[in-house]
């Protein structure tokens, strides 16, 4: 987005408070690793284009809150706002993951999933530099 | 206002979700360490941060409220060959105290944080490393060589940035993927064995000689 001085910069808050009709909040807890799959239902007509946008994403592969703030170049919150919109019409849906992925939040992943990250990483590289482990 | 638990897909499991912060001073080579590993190209993502500020018209100095966006990077990849499918998250997290509540959404159930130390500007590094610290996310430190910089020895960086031996301190080149994995690796190895010395988090082998 290139900018064009103050006003510019205003406008561009402007849309972003329009898009989500002055809504500051989201209405589901969505982390910015929570990802999303495209669901049976669609955007509605009266949403923005936008929310058609996501729903396109999402249809192409699983994406994060966080990546498709990215792409659609907005703040994360304003993107979680229009998510919410497509859950709540079934557009999207969040992904049953993998029960070996209920990772606590206070405590981190389990030690079979970091088990599994470590020889994941290795697989993919197995020309990593080996680095002497402290302590 | 009650937040309600996104509804979910029935259909076919997704992969397991990680996450690792990259954190660092201006310039110390994130978003080139993210870039050497991820799949897409890192996306720059954006979001509003409230911080108090001094109204400087104010002669009382009244502390405000005021909203900031702040910009951070994303990256991702795929590990299909995993023993468990998994999904990697990368976000590259600029290391200074106005981004302290971002750090907090980024750091819960992340496997840990990497802070990339240019020693060019070692002072930007003390935020980030005493945010992990204190909040017990493991982490590990990686000074990224630059061209033409003076070489440090890690064990300099480790007294300079007064960290105790447990924290690994690694060298790297940040746009060398197999080193950038191999700070991963690093940590990675870093945070099982803080969950094995975590008594609440034994590791399998103790609950199973348990059973």
């Amino acid at each position: 987005m290139s900018a064009h001085g103050h006003a510019a910069e205003e406008s561009t808050f402007v849309r972003t408070y329009t898009l989500t009709r002055g809504r500051t909040r989201p209405r589901y807890l969505l982390g910015l690793e929570t990802v999303l799959d495209a669901g049976q239902g669609r955007p509605g007509p009266a949403q923005p284009e936008e929310c058609e946008e996501i729903f396109a994403l999402c249809r192409e592969r699983r994406r994060s809150v966080t990546e498709l703030a990215g792409r659609l170049r907005r703040p994360v919150t304003v993107v979680k706002v229009l998510v919410s919109d497509l859950l709540d019409v079934d557009a999207l849906v969040v992904p049953l993951t993998h029960p070996y992925a209920d990772t606590d939040a206070e405590c981190g992943p389990s030690t079979q999933l970091l088990a599994a990250l470590s020889a994941g990483l290795k697989r993919k590289w197995p020309d990593a530099i080996a680095y002497p482990q402290a302590g | 206002m009650v937040l309600h638990t996104p509804p979910r897909s029935l259909v076919d499991a997704a992969p397991a979700v990680l996450k690792i912060v990259i954190a660092g001073g201006f310039g110390a080579g994130k978003t080139t360490a993210v870039r050497a590993v991820s799949e897409i190209t890192p996306l720059s993502t954006e979001e509003y941060l409230t911080e108090a500020s001094v109204d400087v018209d104010s002669l009382a100095g009244l502390e405000v409220k005021e909203t900031t966006t702040v910009a951070f990077d994303f990256g991702r990849l795929s590990l299909p060959d995993a023993p468990v499918p998994l999904e990697l998250f990368l976000f590259g997290t600029p290391g200074q105290d106005r981004f302290v509540e971002l750090w907090y959404d980024l750091s819960r159930g992340a496997v840990g944080a990497i802070v990339l130390v240019d020693t060019r500007r070692l002072e930007s590094s003390f935020t980030p490393v005493s945010f992990f610290e204190d909040l017990g996310l493991p982490f590990v430190v990686a000074i990224n060589q630059f061209d033409g910089a003076h070489r440090y020895h890690p064990e300099q960086v480790r007294t300079a940035l007064e960290l105790p031996v447990s924290v690994p301190v690694v060298t790297c080149d940040a746009r060398d993927p197999n080193h950038v994995a191999g700070a991963l690796l690093t940590l990675v190895s870093h945070a099982v064995k803080n969950a094995s010395t975590d008594p609440a988090h034994p590791a399998p082998t103790t609950s199973l000689q348990d059973a």
